[in-house]
């Protein structure tokens, strides 16, 4: 049934924790050489799915299957996968060089192959002069990269990564998301990277799916996840955004806000009709801002801070029913100043809306 | 810094050290020191002597007790430490919220004292004994291995230290990181080596730490052998209490005494110092 050409298949898989669904029906499908993220919130069930595919827990239901085999009851050992943890979980009592090998010297490679293999991984990843030291004697961001490297080193079918920046910091974490992306191009064999961060996850893979109370929410690329999202919460989750409540007009041509004096023109081709209550998504870049004095229309607001964050700048404003709301547009020089009067609004076709409720 | 502070440093440190030296130094040296003098007629002669070390090396019945202790004590140690983990390593994985239950019910033994539980044994083991006495009922023979001998001993020890083994190798499992077990199976290895290379080695100072807890006890036990041991069953410490008691061969004693502490040193250094406790995951450090 599964003899298509996906890579690594998962196949309707549930995991049930007693009446707890923590997977509730999900099917993915991975292509070799492929960088997929699996984005959630904390208890969305991503870990969860990543264990199963580990094969460190079994599913309750479904299938999963690397290259056409059937892997579902495989123990981990067998599986021929690598995988970087959150706390990166290195042996404590091995120096780099002996966490560098472990996977190969599990594989019973020969003792050649060990010492090259481990010379090439800590080649790529600049790890070279400290493979005598203990993890105790490493920065967080060296642990990472051998937690990296240990798993990359046996020449995996997959790299599995759950969370691996979570512990580092904003620069660092940066600096990674290049590096492990370059890698991934250079192995060509699927990364699977599970975050809450939809940041790491737009900026390092290929396709994004979104987990949400144990249900796949979207998939897809990640430039449609991001500017086409399928439901509110993908909406709301992905990309930092601000959320309205509105209702159509009775024409069925206008969206006009619940709270504040302002109305737009309803995108062609939704399929919300006249009456409709609606959830209206923007994304914070995608608002437009005005100064009140030059007119037109949109949301009366005050500027009540401006910062700057080198290439852009947020605009801190509440709007004239106390709401806030922010606005990022690039830097330039005619910086609207702090408590000038402005008016909020967007392009039809740059929001989100969907049937409130829903 | 404050009188205040001064005074509490020095109330914090002078209070264990004088305790330190008053009721441990200062016996062992006058142990020391009786060991190189020499008792006649329940009297101390004050003269300097090897004597009572010379019986020790050369006499057939002090060196026969002294390496009985020796395989025993071994014998004991490794016997808990394989006991022990077992019985830790399902406590501490399975046993759920009632892990504090299970190792409560451990220590419950400890809570009737010594002697009383090797009475207990006697009862189980001896010839009209709770599982004699069945055999004898069925119309089976006794086990006379059981009964007042090394092997009823050996039973005892195992029984009395189980408790303190199985607690020292269990702390050391809650605090270990299962997760680790979880990486190396990532890493490709089974569970036979993730219990050599990365569950056992990690867990090594806390399972040294128990068999040292069994070991040195067992080493100079005297009650164990005198309750248990039957007529080929005299163990050193025992030998040694009646040196104290019995024969008031006060000096002949102070020298076994001093034998006995510096064979538990020496055990106590093979056992630290032969471990490379980098290799164990110690830091010193605790976990960070």
């Amino acid at each position: 049934m599964s003899q298509s050409g996906s890579y690594i298949r998962i196949d309707n898989v549930s995991r049930r924790y007693g009446s707890f669904k923590a997977l509730d029906d999900v099917s993915l499908d991975i292509a070799k050489e492929e960088f997929i993220a699996i984005l959630g919130p904390s208890g969305s069930g991503k870990s969860t799915l990543l264990r199963l595919i580990a094969g460190l827990d079994r599913p309750t239901e479904g299938r999963v299957h690397f290259e056409g085999k059937d892997v579902t009851e495989l123990a981990p050992h067998k599986r021929g996968i690598g995988m970087v943890f959150q706390e990166f979980l290195l042996f404590p009592h091995r120096t780099v060089r002996e966490n560098l090998a472990f996977p190969l010297r599990m594989r019973k490679e020969p003792k050649a192959d060990v010492e090259e293999r481990v010379e090439w991984v800590a080649g790529i990843l600049s790890l070279s002069t400290m493979l005598d030291r203990y993890p105790s004697q490493l920065s967080g961001g060296q642990q990472q990269r051998v937690a990296l490297g240990r798993g990359l080193v046996a020449r995996p079918t997959l790299l599995l990564l759950d969370e691996p920046l979570a512990n580092l910091d904003r620069e660092l974490r940066q600096e990674m998301e290049i590096e492990i992306r370059r890698y991934q191009k250079q192995l060509g064999i699927p990364f699977i990277y599970v975050t809450h961060n939809q940041e790491e996850a737009l900026s390092m893979s290929d396709r994004i799916a979104v987990i949400n109370n144990g249900r796949l929410e979207a998939l897809g690329e990640r430039q449609a996840i991001y500017d086409y999202p399928e439901t509110p919460f993908v909406a709301r989750f992905v990309g930092k955004s601000s959320r309205f409540q509105g209702t159509v007009g009775p024409d069925g041509k206008v969206v006009r806000l619940a709270r504040h004096n302002h109305e737009f023109a309803l995108p062609t081709g939704s399929h919300l009709i006249a009456g409709d209550a609606v959830d209206i998504f923007v994304k914070n870049e995608r608002f437009d801002i005005a100064r009140k004095q030059d007119g037109g229309s949109g949301i009366p607001s005050t500027v009540v801070d401006v910062v700057l964050r080198g290439p852009f700048v947020e605009y801190v404003l509440e709007t004239d029913r106390g709401d806030t709301v922010i606005a990022v547009k690039p830097k330039r020089n005619d910086a609207i100043p702090i408590q000038e009067r402005v008016l909020l609004s967007w392009k039809p076709d740059d929001c989100h809306l969907f049937k409130a409720g829903t | 810094m404050t009188m205040a502070t001064k005074l509490q440093r020095r109330l914090i440190l002078d209070i264990p050290t004088g305790f330190l030296l008053l009721f441990f130094v200062m016996p062992l040296t006058a142990l020391v020191i009786l060991s190189f003098w020499q008792t006649e007629n329940y009297k101390i002669v004050y003269e300097w002597t090897l004597i009572n070390y010379g019986t020790l090396a050369t006499e057939g019945a002090y060196i026969t007790f002294f390496l009985r202790s020796l395989a025993m004590a071994i014998g004991v140690s490794i016997a808990l430490v394989i006991l022990s983990w077992p019985i830790a390593y399902f406590i501490v994985r399975y046993g759920g919220r009632y892990r504090i239950v299970f190792s409560l019910l451990l220590v419950i033994p400890f809570l009737s004292g010594e002697v009383l539980r090797l009475i207990a044994l006697q009862g189980m083991l001896g010839p009209a004994g709770l599982v004699n006495g069945a055999l004898i009922r069925m119309g089976a023979a006794p086990l006379r291995m059981i009964m007042y001998s090394n092997t009823a001993s050996f039973i005892a020890f195992i029984y009395l230290y189980l408790p303190l083994v199985v607690t020292t190798v269990y702390l050391s499992l809650i605090n270990f990181d299962f997760r680790l077990a979880h990486a190396a199976s990532a890493c490709g290895a089974n569970r036979f080596r993730i219990f050599t290379e990365v569950v056992w080695p990690l867990n090594l100072s806390g399972t040294i730490v128990g068999f040292m807890l069994a070991f040195i006890p067992t080493l100079s036990a005297s009650l164990v052998p005198r309750f248990l041991g039957g007529p080929n069953g005299t163990l050193y410490g025992m030998s040694m209490a009646q040196q104290f008691g019995e024969s008031g061969t006060w000096a002949l004693g102070a020298a076994m005494g001093v034998v006995l502490f510096l064979f538990s040193v020496l055990a106590l250094g093979i056992l630290s110092f032969g471990v490379d406790l980098r290799r164990t995951g110690f830091t010193g450090l605790g976990r960070s």
